[in-house]
């Protein structure tokens, strides 16, 4: 249950920087993907944290 | 770009009747259930929120407002992030109460079936427009595709083509299944068609007009910066806002609650979508900006109406075309779909059902079919008509915005459902109101009226103007709706059925459910009352259903089980009409009686703290851990104990008392005291209605044993919060009992020996000096009749010796074998020794003596005192025998022993005495036949072996006789334990 809080503020400190993020990506020169990659390093996260909850409840 | 209308419409056409073939094999088991019910494929069923936006409105959006595209995955995304937090709780609420929709979760949260219908009302209202988008769009891709003149018609085509698909999978029978296993396969089928589809698109934008990703990069840092530099960015508010808007999305649209909440396969499903639909989200958002850079590139006019179906523009390739429509058309109608099944249930149970009760109609099942069918249609040819209302007057994201803005008025009253158990109905409703009305007014009735959103901005709050309408109406409508329902609900009363109901919806939950007795007895009982409201035949269904659900037999009256069944009935009828119907009809028809006091289930409370236990965490797991502890304790206790609540009902039946009874305590937990089987239901009402703390040695009947219990109890009175009742402990003390009646029994015969010892010391010399006077008086005289009666005299000094010795023997058993040669006795040759013994006697030569003892079956003892056993016991049998009668000894095996038999066909032993008969001086024999020694000395020299004795007189194989059977331990084999205990000692 501890790892469900990690992604609770994860996802709501996400939500109050995001902004800040969009506005980088903007920026001219910025790597078109980095968005995308953002987003793939917090699915890694998510998956890593249902491996970890399910060793918890085991 | 112009394709054959035909080609499109039999393109269009096939790919419905694929999908109507994968819904054939899933329902006829052609796809594997394993397959079915994978994770992966309910991940892909989820992939339904990507609708046509998700194709051509996030294409518009995102030259519109770059990557603020996102927001419309990432909402989404963030609300599966948190699922095991947030979507995880809801589903187990839906799932424990059949509560199949967003209207079905506000009645039962909010106790009024008038919530349920405003709820269904906003739901309607907020889809339309979003309805009125898919039909758009394939209007649109077919006008583009083929230039035909009437794109609307086209639309209505497909639109009826949706509704038949829909109707196939959804409302084919008249019971609804609690998962559908085609729509499942379909929508997921049609998940991959548009990932694959997109992904396409995305690679032929990449490689096809730009040489892949570095070369993508090097346009968008030279030539194409200045299109870039010219989009518009979203600011951090609006930025924000999506995000809420699309987050809300993902539980509250109509056809997400549906699949999230409805259609979850299991718990790891719903737990893996958290990374897995994200990641469906990630990589159906990617190729979206490369389709846009890739039509920049190409120097297509980006900022112009119809840029939605850029996609078409990539290519000349006919191919690219179908790619592009099947993706739409995919995702449309995947949407289009699963919305009419949910609203048409959410119109049904809210709208119809309210309006008309379905008591007592005939064949209610097929009239609820038709009914769903019906609506279903409606619900989309709504969609086509508000889409022929509004025309193609407006944007994508315009139409999107307004369904999801109008959704969004249902997040406050669910984050309230989840933590908030002091909101109550008024609150809700008046929030719901103010907010849908300035989002009607705002946003919806200007998409039909045609004229531009209509923002009022309240003073203080001037930085709104000049943003897009949408924000303004999101911030304006939510804040109101937040802000009364706070206002309202604390200034308003919350209702008892709320509370309780609140209690229930709540994340942190304390459960406190009642239990109240029922006027209906058992399951029959629930058959005829139900009848009532719903008709014999639904009736019997529904009942049935349930108690085979339950595991319960319809005759089951216990009270816990009985509530059961009236849960599990109200939660099916739930499902099947709606919370609100299925409540009314619960509450009329299956009653609880209102006049006794209600008392707290502990039991449910306890099944429940059970089933959520990987779900504590902190202190309430370490107090649920103590409360496992403490209830193993008592369960495994090895004394067996029973609680009882203040109402006698069965709260704990442990493991000892389950052994000792011969009764599982799941099968008597929440019984009534008095329904109990016997013997315990006489017993345990004795115990709990007598002012004494104890009951010792009361003799019980379990089985066919007399058992002898002794009961404690501990009486507990309630205190505020702390329950009352009564804990019986109930304690074995049969073998405690036996061998006080074995002690009794041997301390009377050894007194009676100690006895006989010293009345024979006492009468031995006596009768020794009258032997010898006798004797004298025989050699003093020749007077016949003297000789005759010196004669006498000897003869009963003779027999006064003989009883004499008899005392003397009984008195000195028990003390022989401990001094005595122990040796290996061969029981046949013991036998045939005692025979010989008995044939020397005078009496019984007319009885025949059968010896069946077999060869080479030993025991330890003393031989002679064995044989003493023997020829007291033929004795016996021979006495009792007619002239021609027959003995017969036999010996077995049996156990650990040998089990050897004295049977004969004499008269039997009257029964009156047959319990006495190992007591001295009782005999069976005529006065002078017989001292009443010979049994009680075979007893003491049994014992003395370690042995028993058994008379059975009858035999039980036969119709008159006796049979003792003597059991002795058999004789060790070498190497085995010889340290037997010996009980005497």
């Amino acid at each position: 249950m501890y790892v469900y809080r990690i992604m609770l503020f994860l996802v709501f400190g996400g939500y109050l920087l995001s902004p800040m993020l969009m506005s980088g990506w903007a920026v001219p020169g910025t790597a078109w993907y980095r968005p995308f990659v953002i987003w793939g390093g917090l699915i890694a996260l998510s998956v890593w944290l249902e491996q970890k909850r399910k060793l918890d409840e085991h | 770009m112009s394709t054959s209308l035909t080609g499109l419409l039999a393109l269009g056409v096939g790919y419905l009747v694929l999908l109507l073939l994968c819904a054939q094999a899933a329902e006829r088991g052609w796809i594997p259930a394993r397959l079915l019910h994978h994770p992966a494929v309910y991940t892909q069923a989820l992939g339904v929120y990507a609708s046509a936006w998700a194709i051509y409105g996030s294409v518009e959006f995102a030259a519109d407002a770059g990557y603020g595209y996102l927001a419309y995955y990432l909402g989404v995304a963030g609300a599966f992030l948190l699922g095991p937090v947030m979507l995880l709780p809801i589903q187990r609420m839906t799932r424990t109460y059949q509560l199949a929709s967003l209207a079905d979760l506000f009645v039962f949260r909010f106790r009024s079936r008038w919530v349920g219908t405003l709820i269904t009302l906003v739901t309607l209202l907020a889809v339309l427009p979003l309805l009125a988008l898919q039909i758009q769009t394939l209007g649109e891709a077919v006008h583009l595709l083929t230039r035909a003149a009437s794109p609307s018609l086209l639309a209505l085509l497909f639109c009826l083509l949706i509704a038949g698909l829909a109707l196939a999978f959804g409302a084919r029978h008249t019971h609804q299944p609690a998962r559908h296993e085609a729509l499942i396969a379909v929508i997921a089928v049609e998940s991959l068609v548009k990932l694959g589809a997109m992904l396409t698109l995305g690679g032929i934008a990449l490689y096809g007009i730009f040489d892949g990703p570095a070369d993508l990069q090097a346009w968008l840092d030279g030539p194409g910066l200045i299109t870039q530099a010219q989009t518009r960015q979203l600011d951090s508010g609006q930025w924000r806002t999506l995000l809420l808007l699309f987050f809300a999305a993902a539980f509250l649209m109509p056809h997400m609650f549906h699949m999230v909440f409805t259609e979850t396969p299991s718990r790891r499903a719903l737990l893996q979508t958290s990374w897995s639909l994200p990641l469906f989200l990630l990589l159906m958002a990617v190729p979206i900006p490369l389709i846009l850079w890739g039509a920049q590139r190409l120097g297509i006019d980006t900022t112009t109406p119809g840029i939605a179906y850029l996609a078409f523009a990539l290519s000349d390739s006919p191919w690219v075309d179908t790619l592009v429509f099947l993706a739409g058309l995919a995702a449309a109608s995947g949407t289009m779909i699963l919305i009419a099944l949910s609203l048409a249930g959410m119109i049904l149970n809210h709208v119809v059902l309210v309006a008309h009760p379905p008591d007592n109609r005939p064949d209610l099942y097929r009239w609820l079919l038709w009914l769903r069918r019906a609506l279903i249609v409606a619900v989309i040819l709504s969609g086509w008509l508000f889409y022929r209302t509004i025309g193609i007057k407006h944007d994508l994201t315009t139409l999107g915005l307004a369904a999801f803005v109008g959704m969004a008025q249902c997040l406050p009253g669910m984050l309230a459902v989840l933590y908030w158990p002091g909101a109550n109905r008024k609150g809700m409703v008046s929030g719901l109101a103010i907010g849908c009305t300035i989002w009607l007014l705002g946003l919806w009735l200007p998409l039909l009226a045609g004229y531009p959103a209509l923002v009022v901005i309240p003073p203080g709050l001037e930085s709104l103007e000049g943003t897009p309408g949408w924000y303004a109406i999101t911030l304006l409508s939510l804040a109101c709706n937040i802000l009364v329902f706070i206002l309202v609900s604390l200034m308003t009363r919350t209702s008892e059925g709320e509370r309780a109901a609140a209690e229930a919806c709540s994340v942190d939950a304390v459960i406190r459910p009642k239990r109240h007795s029922l006027a209906a007895k058992n399951g029959e009982d629930f058959k005829r009352h139900l009848a009532q409201a719903l008709g014999p035949d639904v009736a019997e269904r529904e009942v049935s259903t349930a108690l085979e659900a339950l595991g319960l037999s319809p005759l089951d009256g216990r009270p816990y089980a009985l509530r059961r069944l009236r849960d599990r009935l109200q939660a099916n009828l739930s499902g099947l009409m709606g919370p609100a119907v299925a409540r009314d009809i619960v509450d009329r028809f299956l009653p609880y009686h209102q006049d006794l006091q209600a008392t707290p289930d502990i039991h449910y409370v306890e099944s429940r703290l059970e089933a959520y236990r990987s779900r504590l965490t902190g202190l309430a797991r370490e107090l649920d851990s103590l409360r496992r502890h403490h209830r193993r304790t008592l369960a495994e206790l090895p004394v067996g104990l029973c609680a009882f609540g203040e109402d006698r009902e069965l709260l704990m039946w442990n493991s000892a008392l389950a052994r000792l009874s011969g009764i599982a305590g799941e099968s008597v937990i929440g019984a009534h005291c008095a329904s109990l089987p016997a013997p315990w239901a006489e017993l345990l009402s004795r115990m709990i209605d007598t002012g004494q703390p104890q009951l010792y040695k009361q003799a019980v009947r379990i089985g066919a044993e007399l058992r002898y219990l002794s009961l404690h109890k501990a009486t507990l009175a309630a205190h505020g919060d702390e329950r009352g009742g009564t804990v019986i402990l109930v304690e074995d003390h049969s073998e405690m009992k036996w061998l006080e009646d074995e002690l009794v029994h041997a301390e009377r015969l050894a007194s009676i020996g100690r006895l006989a010892a010293g009345v024979a010391h006492e009468i031995g010399n006596p009768i020794t000096g009258i032997s010898s006077l006798a004797q004298n008086l025989r050699y003093d005289t020749d007077d016949p009749a003297l000789l005759e009666t010196a004669a006498q005299i000897q003869q009963l000094t003779e027999r006064v010796s003989s009883i004499v010795s008899s005392l003397v023997s009984f008195a000195h058993s028990g003390r022989h074998l401990q001094g005595s040669h122990v040796e290996r006795v061969d029981l046949h040759q013991l036998c045939e020794e005692a025979l010989h013994l008995i044939r020397l006697a005078r009496s019984g030569q007319d009885i025949r003596y059968s010896n069946r003892c077999p060869s080479g079956l030993e025991v330890d003892g003393n031989a002679q005192r064995l044989v003493q056993v023997l020829v007291n016991l033929i004795g016996n049998a021979r006495d009792a025998c007619q002239a021609g009668g027959h003995v017969e000894i036999d010996a077995q095996p049996h156990d650990d022993g040998i089990h050897m038999c004295v049977t004969d066909d004499g008269h039997g032993i009257d029964a009156a005495i047959r319990d006495h008969l190992f007591e001295p001086f009782t005999t069976t024999k005529a006065p002078g036949q017989g001292t009443g020694l010979g049994l009680p000395l075979v007893y003491n020299i049994v014992r003395e072996h370690h042995g028993h004795i058994r008379i059975d007189s009858p035999p039980p194989d036969r119709t008159h006789g006796t049979r003792i059977t003597v059991w002795l331990p058999r004789t060790q084999q070498d190497g085995e334990d010889s340290d037997a205990p010996d009980i005497d000692r």
